[in-house]
């Protein structure tokens, strides 16, 4: 290839001449990544093989990858799928782990970046969005704004999120609410735009979106990348890997890479591409969509061993001829002449001044709350969900007798049974219906460092507790006087606060399992056995304690069922009075009536219950802030778990 | 280059055999050299097919496409459902297509386009539309559901398969059910074996099919399997709803040259795509582009280009001309202006159309008047045919297998398939262990200490009550997920309800039987329980039956509505209820008039009655209150409880007596309720 006589390369040589004299009088800013290549260690075989599954393999998956871009650009990384695109984006953004196996360097304007420091600098936009449903998209930009922006007036910011607005064309929008699968709001490629402008509000000058495209329509898909090479040509560093472009796109790219097996096969200017494919003898028929046509011929047909080899060698074939061309060799030229500039420009960090801890939980707390005040079937599900099974244990049970004969313990204790089990189930379903979505975005918004995932889960657990008070409160007042349990003022404040205690203990601990285990329905089974077993083992109503074997004895005292049902006995038995069959029957005639005072039943199935009133109310209180505890370590744990 | 060579064969001689034959020859140069052979196993072979719709009108009522749980979650109330009589959208305007057998329509436009209306109008599986004017013919006759059953194959979007099954038992239990009687054994697994040559699954005709938990065969792979699926009972008509989505380009391209093959083999292939590659594009006969229910262009693929030149709108060099036409005529929806404009613009351009092909009865628009496109490209492929077909029968009125024949071989297929499942099994298996462990254990005792009695008949109760509730929630989920499969099969009219029920019912007894013994025999040799053979029997028998009760209930409960969520939320409901009014709960005596009549349907009260009579029936508790002693003979707690209403047999027969009711209450829903998933929601 000689580069004097192609149009193309002179145009190029020409951009390298402008962006150097650039550099001396402004410097833009730059990317450059050498020579990074990556691999994995994999098992062989899955984990039930074990001979394979001990045997390793090391897996390749970028291979020496070089490239270089400078501010103003739009850069589309193609190549089918398995080809190493995505890992090249997290390369670039610093989120790769396993830093033993990684190699070669990324430099910012010459710099090389520490880990915090790629993302101060680098945006990231992954490829769902990851939005609260009812928010509008001016309230979610302002949250994400005042979780970033802290400094700022309101009118500052709300002037920023204007002006973001007005750059991806929301305004008219603005107060549309976001949508989510079962009801419909903006649409798909209106989601994607806030999540660009999520990202657009603290000024990135390097913004990296891993398939922006993917599951829009070919219209909007279109409108997505015309709308990020005007925002690469305001003066940033735009990188997008894309799968299946449309042939439209292409004159839109400053800059085109292709990826195949980990390697990058070409780097260029679409001019260029064309110019470097027809001289390998691979020239784009007229009417077909040159980006198919080159990622096709630079893929690996693995269906059978002849194709394999053919097609592997045609790849290697032509990335060897890239590696040869001089439009490679000029890239590794200006890497070196950016590393050994005298001046290095400065970092392009983000804006960024995040608030304190507090602030960003109360900004969490509000976001959250104005989220679930527009779900009306979360705000019923909250509320009445325990009423629900209020009103279904009353249908059953009517109301308590006092009559021996005529079951007065055993409709009692059965009803003490159902209001220590149902209680923190209902808490369960609350939490596993409404806190993933809510993890999913803590997950994303703390890659990007606007607050630990922590922080959400304490804002999560703050907000719910007043709904818990309020639901609790309908759900107790309607049971306790209708069904007629110990007519007390007092003993009624009691079984509300032992009711409430439970339920939020239900929904901690489910908070807790949510942080390490990832799929919500797992959750629900785990801990609809967990509270079972705590019911059958702590509670004492079903399996008389005194007489349970040593394990079960010291597991019964790590089970809160087992306070709170001690509470309720006593709150309901003590002083209570029986009578046996008529009012003329005597009590020694049937052995049925064996208890004429509730005390006595306490002192037969539950001794000392009497004396460990105190105690057992406080220890049930003190799981609240215990769970809670567990819960914040446990996503620790999970920031630990996904970091990796 | 392929499409190099492709492109100019096409301009010259159109597309004949002789230039696929070039193909494997030049296999070094090109970038899709995929099928070394492009022989054809399979063709059809019988009458030759014509689908014609003549000045089709189609609207739907928006609001009754939202089913009546969407409206709930959304907290309308049924009153306000109907309310808007005039949301009839017009979904398709004034269309017009023939094709014939042999040739290849791809359907192209943008999303929300008709196109998937349109496959549905013709396959007469509309739903909450109506047809203003204009109808379908299929030979000249109008369609019917019973027309479609027998002369088209419908691909749906998704794949339904069994996961546990291989590529090859899939297609031959299809074989068996779908094939007529008169096929022996070996024609059907030569049949199979065609089939599978035909659509290159070879390589993988022994591999598990998957799903997206387990690995399993590629997702092209899956396809054709679908396609498969369809193909066995050769259909003359073959059609498919967007059958290269979520493929890469590779496997797609793979696809659709699939699909021109089985054209070749006399076939009328149908399909829709929203945004077919360049190279993909390259390989359709017909094309018919839509937008907003109007046909823009209706006619040769490679004319397409030419035809909106003519009008004024080349399609630019590099580029897709698929792409470009697609979004030339799509509604841009941005804001309000744009609509109006690209709208206007697709109606000149579908007017326009109307008026170039208003004198051609086939509706399509030729380049030149002369050439007769279709009826050449007919000539060809009748000519090719005759030289290379592999004759099949062909049958079309033909008996299927009969209802006895039905039943066995859907539950061999059951069968095999849930014994396949080994992961799911241990869970079940380990789920059951570890409660009978945990309740064993927490009550274990010996002779000499005995269990108080309050513990007793709590043990008695959790035996009954503890295991059903996960029992309903497993065959819920499972059932759920085999809806939609179920669904396809019965509308296909591949099996009629009554074998499916009856193999379903009797497929899930061995696994219940082990479940029950793994659950109930530690469970009562651990806990305190009277040690005699003959009272174990008896508790197991009752235990069994109640836990096979609530294994009905499920299996009602999941056929009777059509969400996953709405079904648990209902077994719950029915669960819960029974539970309280089980008898141990609240007492039995203190029920008012209707749990009363509930805890009389509840399978845990008669559990817990039969096995509180055969625990306590022959036995005295002695107990100590201060100095007395008193005798409490083991009755007396029966009596106490309110469970001496009846014999012990009653509950066996009461039991039994739940369980033909759950089974007939499935049965009916089965037959009545149509199996529509609604999965994704």
């Amino acid at each position: 290839m000689s580069g004097g006589s192609s149009p193309a390369l002179e145009r190029s040589s020409s951009c390298r001449h402008m962006s150097e004299t650039k550099a001396v009088t402004q410097p833009g800013d730059s990317i450059s990544v050498q020579g990074i290549s990556y691999t994995v260690r994999e098992h062989v075989g899955p984990w039930w093989n074990l001979s394979l599954y001990y045997k390793k393999w090391t897996r390749q998956i970028l291979k020496d990858v070089s490239f270089h871009i400078e501010s103003g650009q739009i850069m589309g990384i193609l190549g089918n799928s398995g080809s190493g695109k995505t890992t090249l984006l997290d390369a670039i953004s610093g989120r790769l782990g396993q830093k033993d196996n990684f190699f070669g360097e990324v430099y910012v304007n010459g710099h090389q970046l520490k880990k915090e420091q790629f993302r101060d600098c680098v945006s990231y936009v992954p490829q769902s969005d990851t939005l609260l449903s009812f928010l509008t998209i001016q309230e979610s930009l302002t949250y994400t704004a005042l979780l970033t922006l802290q400094k700022c007036s309101n009118d500052l910011i709300k002037k920023k999120v204007d002006a973001v607005m007005a750059e991806l064309s929301l305004s008219h929008i603005a107060d549309k609410i976001i949508g989510s699968r079962i009801f419909a709001g903006i649409s798909g490629g209106e989601k994607r735009r806030v999540s660009i402008a999520a990202q657009l509000l603290q000024d990135p000058k390097v913004m990296l979106l891993d398939e922006p495209t993917t599951g829009l329509d070919s219209l909007t898909a279109n409108q997505i990348v015309s709308l990020l090479s005007e925002l690469a040509h305001r003066g940033r560093i735009v990188i997008i890997t894309i799968h299946q472009p449309r042939s439209e796109l292409f004159r839109l790219f400053d800059k085109i890479a292709i990826m195949s097996f980990g390697e990058m096969v070409f780097c260029g200017n679409p001019m260029e591409m064309i110019t470097f494919f027809s001289d390998c003898g691979y020239s784009c028929p007229e009417q077909s969509n040159p980006f198919d046509f080159y990622v096709d011929l630079t893929s690996v047909d693995t269906r059978s061993k002849e194709r394999e080899l053919e097609t592997y060698s045609r790849v290697q074939v032509i990335g060897s001829a890239y590696k040869n061309s001089e439009i490679f060799s000029e890239v590794l030229a200006t890497i070196e002449t950016t590393k050994c500039m005298k001046e290095l420009p400065p970092i392009p960090f983000k804006n960024k001044d995040s608030p304190s801890t507090f602030y960003k939980l109360w900004i969490l707390l509000r976001r959250i709350t104005k989220n679930l005040s527009r779900d009306k079937m979360g705000i019923t599900m909250r509320l009445f969900q325990n009423l629900l099974f209020g009103l279904f244990v009353a249908f059953f049970l009517l109301r308590l007798r006092n009559d021996l004969l005529k079951g007065a313990v055993q409709d009692r204790v059965g009803l003490v049974y159902q209001c220590v089990s149902a209680p923190p189930y209902t808490g369960m379903l609350n939490a596993v219906a409404l806190f993933p979505p809510l993890r999913a975005i803590s997950d994303q918004e703390s890659k990007d460092g606007l607050y630990k995932k922590w922080q959400m889960l304490l804002a999560y657990i703050v907000h719910f507790l007043p709904f818990s008070v309020i639901s609790v409160a309908i759900f107790s007042t309607f049971i306790y006087w209708t069904v007629g349990l110990y007519p007390d003022a007092s003993r009624f404040g009691i079984f509300f606060a032992v009711i409430l205690a439970s339920h939020i203990i239900g929904e901690l601990l489910t908070l807790v399992v949510l942080g390490v285990v990832q799929n919500p329905q797992i959750v629900q089974s785990g801990v609809v056995l967990l509270n079972s077993a705590g019911v059958i083992v702590g509670t004492g109503l079903v399996r008389t304690i005194e007489e349970m074997s040593p394990p079960f004895k010291i597991l019964s005292y790590i089970s809160s069922q087992r306070y709170s049902s001690e509470v309720l006995i006593v709150n309901e038995f003590h002083g209570l009075s029986f009578t046996c069959g008529g009012a003329n029957s005597s009590m020694s005639i049937n052995p049925m009536c064996i208890f004429s005072h509730g005390t006595e039943f306490i002192e037969k199935h539950f001794p000392g219950a009497l004396s460990r009133f105190h105690i057992n109310f406080l220890i049930l209180y003190a799981f609240v802030p215990g769970l809670a505890i567990i819960a914040i370590l446990s996503f620790k744990i999970r920031e630990i778990i996904i970091s990796r | 280059m392929k499409e190099a060579t492709e492109n100019t064969s096409l301009e010259g001689a159109g597309w004949s055999q002789a230039a696929c034959k070039d193909l494997p020859t030049k296999a070094q140069d090109t970038i899709f050299c995929s099928e070394e052979d492009n022989s054809l196993y399979f063709t059809y072979s019988g009458k030759s097919n014509v689908l014609e719709v003549k000045e089709l009108n189609y609207q739907v009522n928006v609001a009754s496409q939202i089913p009546w749980y969407e409206n709930l979650m959304q907290m309308k109330m049924p009153w306000t459902w109907k309310s808007d009589p005039h949301s009839y959208v017009s979904i398709i305007q004034n269309l017009n297509l023939k094709v014939q057998s042999g040739q290849m329509l791809a359907i192209i436009g943008s999303t929300a386009g008709g196109k998937t209306s349109l496959l549905d109008v013709i396959t007469c599986r509309d739903q909450g539309g109506k047809i203003k004017s204009g109808q379908i013919m299929i030979n000249n006759k109008p369609s019917t559901p019973q027309l479609v059953k027998k002369c088209i194959a419908h691909v749906r979007q998704d794949d339904r398969l069994l996961p546990q099954l291989t590529v090859r038992e899939t297609l031959l239990f299809v074989a068996k059910l779908r094939l007529p009687k008169y096929f022996s054994d070996s024609q059907r697994k030569k049949r199979v074996e065609d089939v599978i040559a035909e659509l290159r699954l070879c390589q993988c005709a022994n591999t598990r099919v998957g799903n997206e938990y387990l690995r399993g065969i590629s997702g092209g792979e899956r396809r054709r399997v679908s396609m498969g699926v369809q193909l066995l009972w050769n259909p003359g008509i073959l059609i498919l709803d967007e059958p290269t989505s979520g493929l890469d380009s590779f496997t797609a391209h793979n696809l659709v040259i699939t699909l021109s093959r089985l054209a070749r083999g006399n076939r009328l292939v149908l399909l829709s795509l929203h945004q077919p590659r360049s190279d993909i594009f390259q390989l359709f006969d017909l094309v018919l582009l839509m937008t907003s229910g109007v046909t823009v262009y209706s006619g040769t693929a490679r004319d397409m280009v030419q035809y909106f030149t003519e009008l004024g709108y080349p399609c630019p060099r590099f580029s897709n001309p698929a792409d470009f036409y697609v979004d030339l005529t799509s509604i841009d929806k941005q804001t309000a202006e744009k609509e109006m404009e690209s709208r206007k613009r697709a109606n000149t351009l579908a007017n326009l159309f109307l008026e170039k092909v208003k004198d051609f009865d086939d509706f399509l628009w030729k380049a030149t008047e002369k050439d007769d496109v279709s009826t050449t490209f007919s000539k060809q492929r009748s000519l090719v045919n005759s030289e290379e077909a592999i004759n099949m029968p062909y049958s079309s009125s033909d008996q299927l297998p009969g209802v006895f024949k039905q039943f066995s071989i859907l539950l061999s297929r059951q069968v095999s398939n849930d014994f396949r499942d080994l992961s799911m099994l241990l869970i079940h298996g380990f789920e059951a262990l570890f409660m009978s462990l945990l309740i064993g254990f927490l009550y274990y005792g010996h002779e000499k200490t005995r269990l108080s009695i309050r513990d007793t008949t709590a043990l008695l109760y959790m035996i009954g009550a503890l295991i059903p509730f996960t029992v309903i929630l497993d065959v819920i989920a499972k059932c759920h997920s085999e809806r939609a499969m179920l669904y396809n099969d019965l509308e296909d009219g591949m099996y009629s309800v009554s074998p499916y029920f009856f193999a379903k019912v009797l497929g899930e007894l061995p696994e219940h039987c082990a479940f029950v013994i793994i659950y109930g025999f530690p469970i009562y040799w651990l806990a305190n329980l009277v040690p005699k053979p003959e009272h174990f029997l008896l508790n197991f028998l009752s235990v069994w039956l109640a836990v096979y009760s609530a294994r009905t209930m499920a299996l009602w409960v999941a056929a009777l509505l059509p969400t996953l969520q709405l079904s648990a939320f209902f077994g719950n409901v029915l669960f819960t209820s029974f539970y309280l009014s089980g008898g141990f709960v609240i007492s039995l005596e203190n029920l008012w008039t209707v749990p009363f009549w509930l805890s009389k349907i509840s399978f845990l009260r008669w559990n817990f009655q039969s096995m509180v009579q055969i625990q306590f029936n022959d036995i005295t508790y002695d107990m100590t209150i201060g100095n007395t002693t008193f005798q409490i003979p083991g009755k007396l707690v029966i009596q106490s409880l309110h469970l001496d209403s009846h014999p012990l047999y009653t509950s066996y027969l009461v039991l039994v007596a739940i369980v033909c009711s759950f089974l007939l209450l499935y049965y009916l829903s089965l037959r009545f309720i149509k199996q529509k998933s609604h999965e994704d929601w």
